[in-house]
Parts: structure tokens; sequence; C-alpha cells
């Protein structure tokens, strides 16, 4: 199957490849799975005093337009607040690589990816909360 | 299609596989193009359509992890794209570092943690194919949890199929 440029740019040069500290209260990780198919993604947000995303890692074990979709999703993370970052919608990937219809599940998984490591924040940041008052 | 009845068998999931290469084979010879040239068009073209359909039978029916799918569907369980349930986290976190650790292995030209992993991925693969025996052994529509398993069968293939270009690639260094 032929693969979009942009998408052979992120698999051959992909972005933010990494781990960050999923101990840090700081750190939110989500990790999906695409039981279709097998691919697995883990991709972490480190959230800056502001409520900004300062930094964001991804691993992907997976095809090319999983590892291009979380790549992606990674940059567009960074610098943007948890709400910016919720509204990122898997069809704004689909449109920015190009990803053709059998390839569309490959965004849904980075979209789960990024609410599933927002959610992992704001539940340890709640938990922080909720020990503070303790 | 129903690639049991295609092939005349019942839709078990427990398959002898040498039997079903031999009615594959019998069915083949008997659609064969040479046994049709005298025949009319038609019922040359219909041998040569079943026969290719025969064929995409048995290849479903032969691999478990295409098999457990046609199962899925002729019992009308729904699976496929969006419609299987999310894997639970404690497992995501299994494959994601078991596929870390065969990396790593693969880094460090480590064949022996491959040959590791790989041992520990096919009991695994193994568990579950008994796991979905038991499931299509009984005659109830699979549930959720019986999809599960058959995510994880997925999980388990695509990590094998690393395996085995991991090993290409250290046998080729």
């Amino acid at each position: 199957m032929a693969y979009s440029d942009k998408v052979i740019q992120h698999t051959e040069n992909p972005k933010n490849v990494g781990t960050l500290d999923k101990e840090d209260p700081n750190v939110g990780t989500g990790l999906v799975g695409a039981p279709a198919c097998g691919d697995v993604m883990r991709l972490q947000i480190k959230v800056g005093d502001g409520g900004v995303i300062e930094d964001a890692k991804f691993k992907t074990f997976g095809c090319g337009s999983a590892i291009a979709s979380s790549s992606l999703a990674t940059e567009w993370l960074r610098g943007k607040t948890l709400d910016q970052a919720e509204a990122i919608k898997n069809s704004d990937i689909v449109e920015e690589l190009d990803l053709p219809p059998v390839k569309i599940h490959c965004s849904v998984l980075a979209e789960d990816a990024i609410k599933s490591a927002i959610a992992d924040y704001r539940q340890k940041q709640g938990k922080k909360q909720a020990d503070n008052k303790a | 299609m129903n690639p049991f009845s295609e092939l005349g068998l019942a839709d078990t999931f427990e398959v002898d596989v040498k039997a079903l290469e031999k009615t594959h084979r019998d069915l083949s010879r008997a659609l064969h193009p040479d046994r049709y040239v005298q025949a009319p068009a038609g019922e040359r073209r219909v041998a040569l359509e079943r026969a290719v359909r025969v064929n995409e039978a048995f290849r479903a029916v032969k691999d478990p992890l295409s098999r457990a799918e046609a199962l899925f569907a002729l019992r009308g369980t729904p699976i496929g794209d969006g419609k299987e349930p999310k894997p639970d986290p404690d497992f995501l976190m299994d494959v994601l570092e078991s596929r870390e650790a065969l990396s790593d292995a693969k880094g460090e030209k480590n064949a022996a943690a491959v040959a590791k992993l790989k041992a520990a991925a096919e009991a695994n693969h193994e568990r579950v194919l008994a796991a979905l025996g038991a499931v299509f052994a009984k005659p109830e529509k699979p549930d959720e949890s019986a999809v599960k398993l058959l995510g994880k069968l997925r999980f388990f293939r695509r990590f094998l199929e690393e395996v085995s270009d991991v090993e290409d690639d250290l046998d080729a260094t």
C-alpha cells in the first residue's frame, strides 16, 4: 500500500519517541491498543504549572500510519492546554496525514491515546488534591 | 461465505489439519480445469469459480485466527474494526513491555533473549487458542469476553511476526 509523503516523513523520522516518568504526578500516560490489528501505542504528556503541555512522548508498535499518527499527535500536543489537546480529533490527523480509509483506525487510536493520557493526568491531579486535603 | 460449508465441514474450532488438507486436495482435483476441457463454457466457469472459493475457504479454515473470525461471524457476534472491546490496560502494558524487550534484544543482538520472548509468546498464543476452543465448543453465541480473546490472539500473532523478522535480522548479521 502506498503511504502519503507525510506518513513516510513521520515514519522515517518520528518526532518525540521516548518515555516520560509515569510515576511523575505531572505526567499523564495513555496506553491504547487496536485489537483488530494488534497495534499498541503509548502516549505521554508532561503538564506544566500553567496547565500547558510542556512535553509529549510516544512509543508505538504498529504500522507506519500508527507511528505517524502518534508522532504527529505529540507534535501537536506541545504548547497546548489540556482543553485544546482534548479537542484534537482523529479527523484532523486523517486530514493532515492524508490517511486512506483502511488506516483511519490508526488516527482513532491516536485520539484515544491523547484522551487516555489526559484522563490519567487529571486522575493523578485529583488524587493529589484529595491527598493534600486529607 | 461460510468457509466450513464450502468445504463440506462442520463449523467447529477444532480442526484436523491433515483431513482439511486432504479435503482441499480432493476438491481441487475434482474442480481442476483439466477435467472441464470438454465441458460447456458455463460449467467450466462454475467449476473455476467454485475452485477459487474452495481455496479461499481452505485458507480461512486452516489459519486459527481467520477460523475464529469466521466462527464469530457465523454465530452472530460482531467483530472487526471499532466493534471489539478495548483491551484491558494490564494486558496492553504486558504487550508494550514485551515489544520493548524484543526491540532491546534486537538492538543488543541477543538471540537468547529473543528466544525466551518467543517461547513466552508462543505459550500465550496456545493458551488463547485453547480458551477460544472452549468458547466455540459451547453452542451459545460468544460474548464480549470471547471477542477479547480474539484481540489477544491478534496481539500475540503480531508479536510473533515481529519475532520472526528479528530472527531473520539476527541471522543475516
